[in-house]
C-alpha cells in the first residue's frame, strides 16, 4: 500500500507499548502473590518446628535454581499458547486434553488448600495479637470469618484497587523482612551458622519436606506468564520479570532464614516449636524494640490478607477460564460488568472457604497445624506435582512444534528441569510423613495423595466425556478466554 | 422503523449506559474493547474492511461518510500492523471511546459535561436522555421475544452485548427461549467476518479479565 510508512506504524506500537506492562509491574505482581512476610515469618519457623531440619536456606536456593530452569521452557511456551498462566493450558497442549483437565482439577484443589490454609493461619495468628493489643479475646474462627468476608467482598468488587494496595503492602513487607533479618545479625546470640547453607542437609531424611516447603514459598511466580500478551515485549518482559522475581525471592528467603537460624542458636528447631511464627519477631525484638515488633505483627497480618486476596483472585480466574471453555458450567465464565471481576468463580471460592472455616470451627480442629500447616503442605505438594507435569508438557509441546525456539529453551532446560522436579517430587512423596509432621501411615500421608489422584482421574474422565458428548468444547480445552463461543465450528457451545 | 437507526458503535455506547442515571455499567477497559470492535464492525459493514482469520484487510480506502470511521480507516491504511487483536487493543486505549462519544455529541445524543473537581476539570460524556440509552437493548430484546429476524447490524450489536457481558444488564429480562433464538441467529445469520470479529472481541474481554485489566 503506497501510504504505508514505518512512522505510521510506530504510532500504533507506541500506543500499545505505553498501555502495556513493563518488567517492574510484572515483578511486583508475582512477588505480592508470593507474600514474602507470610513465608518468612509463617512458613519458615513452622517448617523448622515440624521437620526439625535447618538446611532451609540451601533448600530455597536449590528450589530457586530448579524453578529458574523450569521457567526457561515455561516462559518460552507461554509465547506460543493461549491462556498462559494456567498450568492446565500447558498440560492440555503438551500432553493432551485429558491430562489437562485432570491438572485443572488438581490445581483448583491445590490453590484452594492454600487459600483455606491462610484463613486458618490468619485466625490463629491474629487471635493472640488482638488480645495483646486491644484486650479482646476472640475465637480464631471469628477472625478468620472476618478475613474471609473481606476477601469475598474484594473478590467480587474492583480488582484494580487491590493491585495498588497489594503493591504498597509488598514494599512494606520486603523492607520489614530485610530490617528484621539485618537486626538478627546484631543480636547477642548471633553466631553465623553453616547449617542452613549445607547441601548435605538436603540428603538426609525429611529433605523432601523441606523442598516442598521451599516450593510453597515461591508459589505465585508461575503467574508471571499471565501477562505474556499484555507485556511490552513478550520475548523479554515476562522472562526477565520471572527470573528477577525468582532471584529476589530466593535471596530474601535464604538470607532471612540464615539470619534467623544463626541468631536463634543451635536449639533453633526446639525454639521454633515453642514459639511458632513468633520466632521471627522475637529474635529481632531485643535490637529493634517493641514498636518494631508491633509494626511487624501488623504487617504480618496484612501480608496474610494480601496472600489470601491474591490466591483468591488466582482461583477465581482459573475457574473463569474453565467456565469460558465450557469445561465448568458457562456461568463461571461471567464477570461483573462494572468491575470485570470473575463473579461466579469468586463466589464459589468464597463458599468453599466458608464451609472449611465453619467445619473446622464446629469440629474443633486445630487451625495452626491442621489447617495452616497441613493446608499449606497440601497446596505445596499439589503445585510441585503440577510443576513437574507442566515441565514434561513443555518438553512434549516443543517436540511437536519446535519452531521459533532454540535447543536450550525447548529441550535441554525443560528436560533437566523435568528430571530435577521428578527427583524433588519423589523425595516429597517418600517424606510425606515429615511433610505433614505426623507418624508414617497416619491419615494425611495417604489421604492427600489419594485425593489428588482422584481429582486428576475425575478430570481426565470428564475430558473424555466431553470428547464424546461435546466435541467442540473438548477442542477448546486449554484455550481459556480464547475458546470462543462464537467460533463458526463451535455450533453446540452455547 | 420510526426512529432512524444510529450507527452500531453508538448503539453499543448507549446500551452500555444505564437507563436511570446514565452511568456506564461496563469498566472503561471493557467498554473500550466493545467500542473498538464495533467501529471495526462498522467498517466491515461499510465494505471498507474485511477480516480474514486474524488479519484485517483494507478493501476500499475511500473515506466513509462519517468522521469516526474515517479516522480509524485512515489510520489503518497508514499502519503496517494488520492483526485484529492489535487493533482492538489499540483502539480500546481510549481512541474508540473518544471518537464515538464525539460522534454521539454531534448527533445530540450525548452531552459533554465538565465537572470541576479537586484535581482540575474532568470531561464526562453523559447520555442526553435516558430513554435513548434503553433503546438499543430493548430493540434487541423485543425482536428476540417476538422471534423476529434481526438486521445484521443489530445481530453484531447483540453479539458484542454478549461478548462484553452487557447482557447481564440489557438482556436480563429476556427469557431463555428468546436467548436461544438470538444465539441461533448469531450462529446462522451473522456473516463470517463479523462472526469472527465478535469472537475476537469476546476473547479480548476474557483475556483482559485473566490479566486483571478488565
Amino acid at each position: 500500500m503506497p501510504y504505508t510508512t514505518s512512522a505510521g506504524s510506530a504510532r500504533l506500537c507506541t500506543a500499545l507499548a505505553r498501555d502495556r506492562l513493563g518488567v517492574p509491574a510484572v515483578v511486583f505482581f508475582v512477588m505480592s502473590a508470593a507474600a514474602p512476610l507470610t513465608v518468612v515469618a509463617g512458613v519458615i519457623p513452622t517448617g523448622l518446628a515440624v521437620t526439625g531440619l535447618t538446611a532451609v536456606a540451601i533448600a530455597f536456593l536449590t528450589v530457586a535454581l530448579v524453578l529458574a530452569l523450569f521457567s526457561v521452557g515455561y516462559v518460552a511456551m507461554a509465547r506460543h499458547i493461549a491462556n498462559a498462566g494456567a498450568f492446565y493450558a500447558y498440560i492440555s497442549r503438551g500432553l493432551g486434553r485429558p491430562f489437562g483437565v485432570g491438572a485443572a482439577w488438581v490445581a483448583l484443589a491445590a490453590y484452594n488448600s492454600f487459600q483455606v490454609a491462610s484463613y486458618g493461619g490468619f485466625g490463629a495468628i491474629a487471635a493472640p495479637l488482638l488480645t495483646g493489643w486491644f484486650g479482646i479475646d476472640l475465637p480464631w474462627w471469628l477472625i478468620a470469618l472476618a478475613a474471609w468476608l473481606l476477601v469475598a467482598v474484594l473478590g467480587v468488587r474492583d480488582v484494580a484497587v487491590n493491585g495498588k494496595v497489594l503493591a504498597t503492602l509488598l514494599v512494606a513487607e520486603i523492607v520489614l523482612v530485610v530490617v528484621f533479618s539485618v537486626a538478627d545479625l546484631f543480636t547477642g546470640g548471633f553466631h553465623a551458622s553453616a547449617a542452613p547453607l549445607n547441601p548435605a542437609g538436603l540428603t538426609g531424611t525429611g529433605a523432601g519436606a523441606l523442598l516442598v516447603m521451599a516450593v510453597t514459598g515461591f508459589v505465585g511466580f508461575e503467574q508471571s506468564v499471565v501477562f505474556s500478551e499484555e507485556s511490552r515485549d513478550p520475548r523479554r518482559t515476562v522472562p526477565r520479570a520471572t527470573y528477577i522475581a525468582i532471584t529476589l525471592i530466593a535471596v530474601l528467603y535464604a538470607f532471612s532464614a540464615w539470619a534467623m537460624i544463626s541468631a536463634a542458636g543451635p536449639d533453633v528447631t526446639e525454639r521454633a516449636a515453642v514459639t511458632g511464627p513468633e520466632l521471627f519477631f522475637l529474635l529481632a525484638a531485643d535490637r529493634l524494640g517493641s514498636t518494631a515488633v508491633h509494626l511487624g505483627h501488623a504487617l504480618f497480618l496484612t501480608s496474610l490478607i494480601a496472600a489470601m486476596i491474591s490466591f483468591h483472585n488466582i482461583i477465581a480466574r482459573y475457574t473463569f477460564s474453565l467456565g469460558r471453555e465450557g469445561v465448568l458450567p458457562r456461568a463461571f465464565g461471567r464477570t461483573v460488568p462494572g468491575t470485570g471481576a470473575p463473579k461466579n468463580g469468586s463466589l464459589a471460592q468464597s463458599a468453599f472457604g466458608l464451609l472449611v472455616i465453619l467445619a473446622y470451627a464446629l469440629l474443633g480442629w486445630d487451625p495452626v497445624v491442621q489447617l495452616f500447616f497441613w493446608g499449606g503442605s497440601t497446596g505445596g505438594l499439589g503445585v510441585l506435582l503440577l510443576l513437574t507435569v507442566t515441565s514434561a508438557a513443555v518438553l512434549g509441546y516443543f517436540a511437536n512444534e519446535p519452531a521459533g525456539e532454540n535447543l536450550w529453551r525447548r529441550v535441554v532446560a525443560p528436560f533437566t528441569a523435568t528430571a530435577l522436579l521428578i527427583v524433588v517430587t519423589t523425595l516429597a512423596i517418600t517424606n510425606i510423613a515429615t511433610l505433614f509432621g505426623v507418624l508414617p501411615g497416619s491419615r494425611p500421608t495417604w489421604v492427600v495423595p489419594l485425593a489428588y489422584a482422584i481429582f486428576a482421574a475425575a478430570g481426565a474422565i470428564w475430558a473424555l466425556t466431553l470428547r464424546r458428548t461435546r466435541p467442540s468444547v473438548y477442542e477448546g480445552i486449554g484455550w481459556g478466554a480464547r475458546s470462543r463461543r462464537f467460533r463458526l465450528d463451535g455450533g453446540d457451545q452455547w | 422503523m420510526l426512529i432512524a437507526q444510529v450507527p452500531l458503535a453508538d448503539d453499543l455506547y448507549l446500551a452500555a449506559h444505564d437507563t436511570v442515571r446514565g452511568r456506564c455499567v461496563l469498566t472503561p477497559a471493557t467498554l473500550g474493547l466493545g467500542l473498538s470492535s464495533a467501529v471495526l464492525a462498522e467498517l466491515i459493514l461499510l465494505r471498507r474492511l474485511d477480516l480474514r482469520d486474524e488479519r484485517l484487510v483494507v478493501l476500499d480506502d475511500r473515506p466513509p461518510p462519517d468522521l469516526a470511521t474515517t479516522a480509524v480507516l485512515g489510520q489503518l491504511v497508514r499502519e503496517q500492523r494488520r492483526g485484529v487483536r492489535d487493533w482492538i487493543a489499540y483502539l480500546s486505549t481510549g481512541v474508540a471511546a473518544d471518537l464515538i462519544s464525539r460522534r454521539l455529541t454531534r448527533a445530540g445524543l450525548v452531552q459533554r459535561i465538565a465537572t470541576r473537581g479537586l484535581f482540575g476539570t474532568r470531561l464526562r460524556y453523559v447520555p442526553a436522555d435516558t430513554v435513548v440509552t434503553g433503546r438499543p437493548g430493548s430493540r434487541i430484546r423485543v425482536a428476540a421475544e417476538r422471534r423476529e429476524l434481526l438486521g445484521v447490524p443489530d445481530l453484531v450489536l447483540a453479539g458484542l452485548v454478549f461478548a462484553t457481558g452487557l447482557d447481564q444488564h440489557v438482556l436480563v429480562a429476556l427469557d431463555p427461549r428468546g436467548r436461544d433464538h438470538l444465539f441461533d441467529q448469531l450462529r446462522r445469520r451473522l456473516p463470517e467476518p463479523l462472526h469472527l470479529l465478535v469472537g475476537h472481541a469476546e476473547a479480548a474481554v476474557g483475556d483482559a479479565v485473566m490479566a486483571r485489566r478488565a
